[in-house]
């Protein structure tokens, strides 16, 4: 029977073979979700999928794409932004 | 809309937002761009024709063309590097350096092993003598025992023996 805190389903379980032959579970925390774009809801490409410890050790150009709204927009929701702020 | 001098703004890219101005036409899906992006190959379809227009030569120079650009009000971007400041680099010396280097060192040795040579020559030394000391005073006894042994074992048969005889 596994640790009270670890009954919880809040952590994802990852069975795996140990040395000794036996399959033991490892309890893991779950990552987080992807990240999505704000103006149309797709799923952000360039954005690793990480727990924030991991996150925090990555370069800044790691997490998100270098460019104009980087990070909070899909690329081509970005350039019909870029279009519309032409065309004014 | 595509044509030598025209206004654009960049759509894609890390660039996006930025406006420049179409230098050269390259072929019929590429331009050359210069102004606020870096002067750069770019597709017709990553930029978005403004209405102005700048007259300057085909294939004009980024400096021609940030003059131009600055009496509109923008500001280029500057491609070329910056010039390298002198960094004092780790340079390889020379075989004489080198020998005036391992000179010190060897003084610098000199001024500090000396000493624990001396400690260690001394407690050696002591040591070497008491043990030669040593060494010599049992080789003395052992040459004594063993003197006084065989005689007396040789004495001591010769005694047994003519004992037995008798």
């Amino acid at each position: 029977m596994p640790a009270p805190r670890l009954r919880s389903r809040s952590l994802r379980k990852l069975y795996r073979k140990v040395p000794g032959g036996r399959t033991a579970i490892h309890f893991k925390r779950r990552k987080p979700k992807a990240p999505h774009c704000s103006n149309c809801g797709a799923v952000l490409k360039g954005i690793p999928r990480e727990l924030p410890y991991k996150m925090r050790s990555m370069a800044k150009t790691k997490k998100r794409p270098e460019r104009p709204f980087g990070g909070s927009l899909c690329s081509r929701c970005m350039r019909l932004e870029m279009i519309k702020r032409a065309r004014q | 809309m595509i044509e030598v001098g025209r206004l654009v703004t960049k759509i894609a890219g890390r660039d996006a937002g930025c406006k420049a101005i179409i230098v050269e036409i390259l072929d019929d899906k590429y331009v050359l761009l210069d102004g606020e992006t870096r002067r750069r190959k770019c597709n017709i379809l990553h930029i978005e024709p403004l209405n102005q227009k700048i007259e300057i030569k085909k294939n004009a120079s980024h400096e021609e063309v940030a003059k131009v650009l600055k009496d509109i009000g923008i500001e280029t971007r500057q491609t070329k590097p910056k010039p390298k400041t002198q960094k004092s680099k780790a340079k390889r010396k020379t075989p004489d350096q080198l020998r005036v280097q391992k000179e010190e060192k060897r003084k610098l040795r000199d001024i500090f092993r000396p000493k624990k040579k001396e400690e260690k020559a001394e407690t050696k030394e002591a040591t070497l003598e008491e043990k030669a000391g040593l060494v010599e005073e049992k080789h003395e006894h052992k040459s004594e025992k063993e003197e006084i042994k065989p005689k007396e074992k040789k004495a001591a048969p010769k005694k047994e023996t003519p004992k037995k005889k008798e």
